[in-house]
Formats: structure tokens, sequence, C-alpha cells
């Protein structure tokens, strides 16, 4: 047949029409922040991931490593944060590789804002990328569509205004770099306690100018499960037993060689 | 002409084991058995003025006019195979066309210069095409002033104050040089009437040809930094100038024995910037 | 949507925009464009200290309104564009880099919301003002305003534009008029920005709430 084929779309409207929809993609409904203080950057973000109202993990990794020193928190789709992040930081690697220098934020910025303006927000990536190059320490985000901001301090996904509340209560110019991990994390902490989207622990990483990165998994863990008050196990011969047939599925055969010989 | 038959004059994608691309050579030869042409460049503007072969009575004297304009602001004349530089100013205004298309503003009489170029270039480059058997003379106003170019059949342009090409170049080029020392300061009419000096000269060599005059400007005084031919009251002051410089010069350098004319035979006097082929 | 009129409400869900209030001003020396710094992503603010004033060459830049993301892809191409330019050819003219706006947005109308103003300072035509609004037309104009907010500014800037005003009087109409513009639309707020573009380069400047609410 010549032409364009819908038959893909036949198909799905079918589907939909005979099931709950369309499949929905998990989407890490998610609190991320990025503090930048004297000497470098901090980024934080929690760690509950979402299928609509099911908690599909609940202690995920939303910071992801694009270069050793350039690190990237992300929000929305969370098959789209991986991948791009992924890719943008493969290219990177090349190009440092090709410049003989390390790579910069700018760069990591730049490649992935036209990589999502590209796709016009179907890919459904909303990241904040943070990072130390030899030209300084840096902080930017970027949302799905491709545009970008600067700033001191940034909070993104479905937590980020209880996030922001908190980061604009308590940042106050020339932080130190104990005082931008505190406030990171207590903007997470925001974002766990009062939105529903986010939860469990709070993942960290630390940039600082001509040091390595530290990535500080489950930097807080405010949300660590009890012990169960009683056993739900049941004892051997709870259950009684009627009758016993045992079958041998397998029938064993060995035979010893002697290898000095 | 040592290395003819050798095979290397066959492709232009293959060079002679000296070094040289006869095809580019070859296309030299076709511009220099071709009519003159000549550029002049003054205080504001240009002029441009060609030998025009009559090749037949039929004709329509003052029409078929040979040179041509690239933009509003560009002027171009050219020597050897004529259709060749009718396709290189085709060319020239696509690439006037796209820069205005983009930019909102006229061509930068330099940028179609190094365009134009590259165009030529490339056609030195594969076995499937023929270098421009032309050399172009161009030239105008834009806003850093007058330009003139004259670009050759490798592709190689540079900006001149006075250029020659075609049979007559010779003659031509050594009038240039000394109209430019002896008078730098050129404006545009004294220029105009210069130039249709020098075309009379450099066809007497081939005085037993008949021939018409063909000249156009550009300048910020007289023409509004537009490419315009010559007002008929302006071009035959020029004319009659040029006749009458040109039998005084005859009857000069009959007393003085061979002063300027044609050395074309000329083992000794070989003028620079030429192409040499032997 | 029926080919005449363009859906200004086009945006994309979720998309990023600025709600803006910008505007360009030519005065005696050059030119001078202004901005608030309001970003929103429907009923919230993304960003309160945007800056919407962006270089696209030395002494020629633009003020966006629209979508974030399509004014800055836009102005990133254009960028490229001059340098290239520059390379070449030299210095460009504020009219060649509106030329270039204008084609990205004329071309990809469709695709795209962003209304932009254009203003450069060059020796040989000084201060310019263009202003390329949704369909991609564009216009000189000896001072533009632009965005949501501009609407409620038309008449003040009319009434006390003046041509050739010394530097100082320029910023005053720009921080009275955009002081304004910020008071009666909401999707505008935050802090002032301003570029001033003379023969001397580019100098910024920026005027706090405080500054300008109680003019």
């Amino acid at each position: 047949m010549a032409g364009l084929s819908f038959e893909n779309y036949q198909r799905n409207q079918f589907l939909s029409s005979r099931t709950n929809g369309t499949p929905k993609a998990t989407s890490t409904g998610t609190t991320i922040v990025g503090v930048k203080f004297n000497g470098g950057v901090v980024i934080a973000a929690d760690t509950r991931s979402t299928q609509g109202p099911i908690v599909a993990n609940k202690n995920c990794a939303k910071l992801h490593r694009m270069a050793p020193r350039i690190w990237c928190a992300g929000a929305g789709t969370a098959a789209d944060t991986e991948e791009v992040t992924k890719l943008v930081g493969s290219n990177l690697e090349l190009h440092s590789l090709y410049a003989g220098r390390a790579p910069r934020v700018v760069s990591a910025l730049q490649m992935l804002k036209q990589h999502l303006f590209k796709y016009q927000g179907h890919v459904g990536a909303y990241l904040i990328v943070a990072g130390v190059d030899p030209t300084g320490a840096h902080l930017f985000s970027i949302h799905a569509h491709g545009s970008t901001d600067v700033g001191f301090y940034q909070s993104l996904g479905s937590g980020s205004l209880a996030a922001m509340a908190v980061l604009e209560a308590n940042w106050k110019p020339e932080l130190t770099k104990e005082e931008a991990m505190t406030l990171a994390a207590d903007a997470i902490e925001a974002g766990i306690w009062n939105d529903l989207g986010s939860g469990s622990n709070v993942d960290l990483c630390v940039m600082e100018v001509g040091k390595d990165a530290a990535y500080l998994r489950n930097h807080r863990t405010p949300n660590v499960r009890e012990p169960k008050q009683q056993s739900y196990k049941f004892a051997r011969g709870t259950t009684g037993i009627l009758s016993q047939r045992v079958l041998d599925v397998c029938q064993v055969e060995e035979q010893v060689v002697d290898v000095e010989a | 002409m040592t290395s003819i038959g050798t095979g290397y004059d066959l492709s232009n994608s293959v060079f002679s084991p000296d070094g040289r691309n006869f095809q580019v050579e070859y296309a030299v030869k076709a511009v220099e058995n071709g009519a003159t042409s000549i550029g002049i460049k003054f205080d504001d503007g240009i002029v441009l003025a060609v030998e025009k072969l009559v090749t037949s009575k039929l004709l329509v004297p003052g029409k078929n006019m040979k040179i041509q304009t690239i933009d509003r602001h560009i002027g171009c004349a050219y020597s050897g195979l004529l259709p060749d530089g009718r396709h290189l100013v085709n060319r020239g205004r696509e690439e006037a066309a796209s820069f205005k298309k983009m930019y909102a503003e006229p061509i930068p009489i330099p940028a179609l210069a190094d365009r134009l170029g590259q165009y030529v270039q490339a056609h030195t480059l594969y076995n499937s095409v023929r270098p421009f058997g032309i050399s172009a003379i161009f030239g105008g106003v834009d806003e850093n002033g007058p330009h003139l170019y004259l670009l050759e059949p490798s592709g190689t342009y540079w900006g001149y104050k006075g250029a020659a090409t075609g049979k007559g170049r010779q003659s031509a080029k050594a009038e240039l040089e000394k109209l430019i020392s002896k008078r730098p300061n050129l404006n545009a009419r004294e220029s105009v009437l210069e130039a249709a000096r020098i075309i009379y000269l450099a066809h007497e060599d081939n005085r037993e040809k008949e021939f018409e005059l063909e000249m156009s400007w550009c300048s910020i005084s007289e023409t509004n930094g537009l490419h315009k031919s010559i007002p008929k009251d302006l071009f035959d002051e020029a004319v009659a100038f040029a006749k009458k410089e040109n039998d005084e010069e005859n009857s000069d350098s009959d007393d003085s024995g061979d002063d300027s004319d044609g050395s074309d035979s000329g083992e000794k006097k070989d003028a620079e910037g030429d192409l040499q082929l032997e | 949507m029926n080919g005449i009129q363009v859906d200004i409400n086009g945006l994309k869900r979720g998309e990023v925009n600025l709600g803006t209030s910008i505007m360009a001003v030519t005065f005696k020396d050059g030119v001078i464009l202004g901005a608030d710094s309001r970003t929103t992503t429907g009923a919230y603010i993304a960003n309160r200290v945007t800056d919407k004033l962006t270089r696209v060459h030395e002494k020629i830049w633009c003020c966006r309104s629209g979508s974030a993301a399509d004014t800055q892809a836009v102005a990133d191409i254009v960028q490229y564009y001059l340098d290239l330019y520059t390379t070449q050819f030299g210095e460009p003219s504020t009219k060649a880099a509106a030329s270039i706006f204008k084609s990205l947005c004329y071309e990809n109308k469709d695709n795209l919301t962003a209304g932009i103003i254009v203003a450069g300072y060059d020796d040989k035509n000084k201060g310019e003002v263009y202003s390329i609004p949704l369909g991609g037309s564009i216009h000189k104009q000896p001072y533009a305003i632009a965005g949501s907010g501009s609407t409620f500014i038309y008449g003040y800037c009319d009434k006390n534009f003046k041509d050739n005003m010394a530097k100082d009087e320029a910023i005053d109409f720009i921080k009275h008029s955009l002081s304004q513009a910020i008071k009666w639309d909401g999707s505008s707020g935050g802090v002032i920005r301003m570029v001033v573009l003379t023969a001397e380069g580019a100098e910024r400047l920026i005027f706090y709430p405080d500054d300008y609410e109680q003019l």
C-alpha cells in the first residue's frame, strides 16, 4: 500500500476504548532543588516515584551524573530525564575528549535546551543543572519546552512550591557549604511532607570548585519504616496435612572420573 | 607550452607534475583573445568601459549591451566567452538577492567578490565542468565607498584602482598606471573621459576591426550610488575627447618612433600580472 | 484561528510564558531597552528575577515576550548568525539583525509564540528600534512597547514620548511606563531591568519595586 499507514492509530483508539485509556508513563512527581554557595553548588532531590496514585518506587535516584563535576536533578517523565541526561552526558564526554578540557556547565545547558526545544515539550524533562568547571560554579534550570533560567537557588517539580517557600524564607547571600546543604535538604523535606507526589528520602550532591563532586545518596532518611508490631508468618503445622506424595522428578547419576591418569 | 600533449591538460581535476592546471591556463587564453574591458576607480565611484567589436553590419548600433548590472549598486564588464560572463552575472544576481533577503541591505561589494570568487574557483576543481573563460571587472559603491575588482578564471580576485583585461590589456594597463600616478584624484566625469580614451587607445593595435564603445558608471555624486550607463551628452563628449587624444598621440608617436603602442610581439616588455604560459 | 487572527493563547500545555511588559526607546545618544522580570507557568511565578533583555551582538539586544523557550531559541540562532556575519562582513547593522529575527519569526510563525523588540546602536544609524510582533512583520519605530502589560500604557507612552530625550529623561520615561504596566498587569512584575546602548557600549541598570512603585 502506498502512502502513510494509520493502522496503529486505529489500534490505539480501539485499545483505549476497551481499557482505562492509554498507558501512562511513570512520572517523578518530584521535589528537586539547587542552591549556590561560596565556592560551589549543591543540588538535592526526594526519592519517590509514582504511577498515578501508586508509589512505584520508594527509593529511586533522581540525581544524574552528566560529567564527573556536572550533575543534574530531574523532574517530569522519569524515562525522559534519565535518557536525555545520559545522551547529553555522553556527548559532553566526547566533546571534552575532543577539546582536551573539562566540560562546562553552559555546554550541558545549551545541549539540553536545544534537544528539548527540538522535541517541543514531548520529551518531558524538567531539570536542574549544576556543576563546577574551569569558569566556576553554575546553577540553571530547564523546562521541557527548552527554556532556561539562571539563579542562586532553583526548585522544580510538583513539590517546587513547598520547596520554594523554604528557599525564599531562608536563603541569604554568601552561604557556606554546610548552610547550603541544610537549606537544600530542608527544601526537599518541605516537598516530602507537603506534596503528595514527593516522599521518602533526601539525596544530595555537593559540587565544590577544584574538588570532586560528593554524591550523598540518602543524605536524610526521615521515612524509615517502623519494624512491624507482630509477625505475620504462619507457624509450621498451621495447616493440617491430609495426604502426602513425593515424586522423583529428577534422577541423578554420578560417575567418578580419575583425572590424574 | 612545453607540457602540451602530456595528457595533463585533459582534465580539470588533475595537476600536472609541476603543479599547474592547464584547463585554467587555456581559459586565460580565451580571455586574452577577447575584446578589451577596463575599469577605473575614482574618489566616489567607478567607471566601466568595454570595446565592442562590430561583428556584423546588421547589428543595431548602441544596442546589444555588454556591461551588465549585478545589483542596483554593482556593474560588471568582462572579456572572453560572453555566455560564461552572462552566467557569472546571473550567479552574482542570485547572491546579491539572497544577501538582501537575509539582511535587508545591499550586499557589500567585497562580500560579492568573495562569493563569486568561490563560485569560479569551484569550476577549477571538478572533472565534470570547465573553468570560466572570462576575466570579469566588477565594482560599484557600497556603505564603505567605491570598490573595483578583477576576477580571473582561476577564481583569483584582487581589488584595483584601475583594471584592464582582454586583448588590449597591455597598453591599457600601461596607460592606467600612468594615469593613476599622474592624476590620483580623478573625479567621475574626468574618469569617464579617460576610460573612453584608454579603450580607443587599446583598440589601436586592432584598428582594422570596427568597434563601438560602451561605458557605465556608479558614483555617489553622479548616480546616487546606482549603476547606470553614461548619459548621451557625456558619452559623446568622451568619444570626441578619446578620438582627439588618440589622433594627437598618433602624430606624436610618428615623431618619436615606437613609444607606447602595441608591444604584443614583445619579448622585452612584459606587463606584470598576466599569467605567463611560455 | 482564521488565518488572519493568530491565536495569541497558543501556548502549549505547561509552557513557560513571558507574560511581560517590555519596551525599547531611542534617545539622544542611542537606545534603551526595558523589561519587567516575571516568568509564569499558569498561575505560578517560575522566575521572579528573569532577564528578558538578551544580547545578540555587542550593541544589538532584544526584548523577549511570549514563550520563553521559543524566544530563547530564536535569540540563540540570531546570535549565531550575527557572529558569522561579523567574521564575514564586519559589524552588522541593527536592521540586518532585525531582518534575521523577522525571517525566523515569519518562516516559523505556525510553531512560534514570540513577540520581540530588537534594539541596537551603530555609529552610522545611531539608536534604532524594530518591533516584530506575532505574525512576523517588522516595524521600525522611534520607540516600541510589547507584551501583555503594554496594553495598559499605550496612552501614557504616546503622550509622554519625546524625540531626542536625554539619557536620564529616557530612563525616567521607561521607568514610569513599566511601573504602570506592572501595576495593572498581573502577569508582569518583579524588578525593572534596563540596558543602555550608546557609542560607549552596553550599560545594565536595575530598579527594585521600592524604587518604582511609589513614583
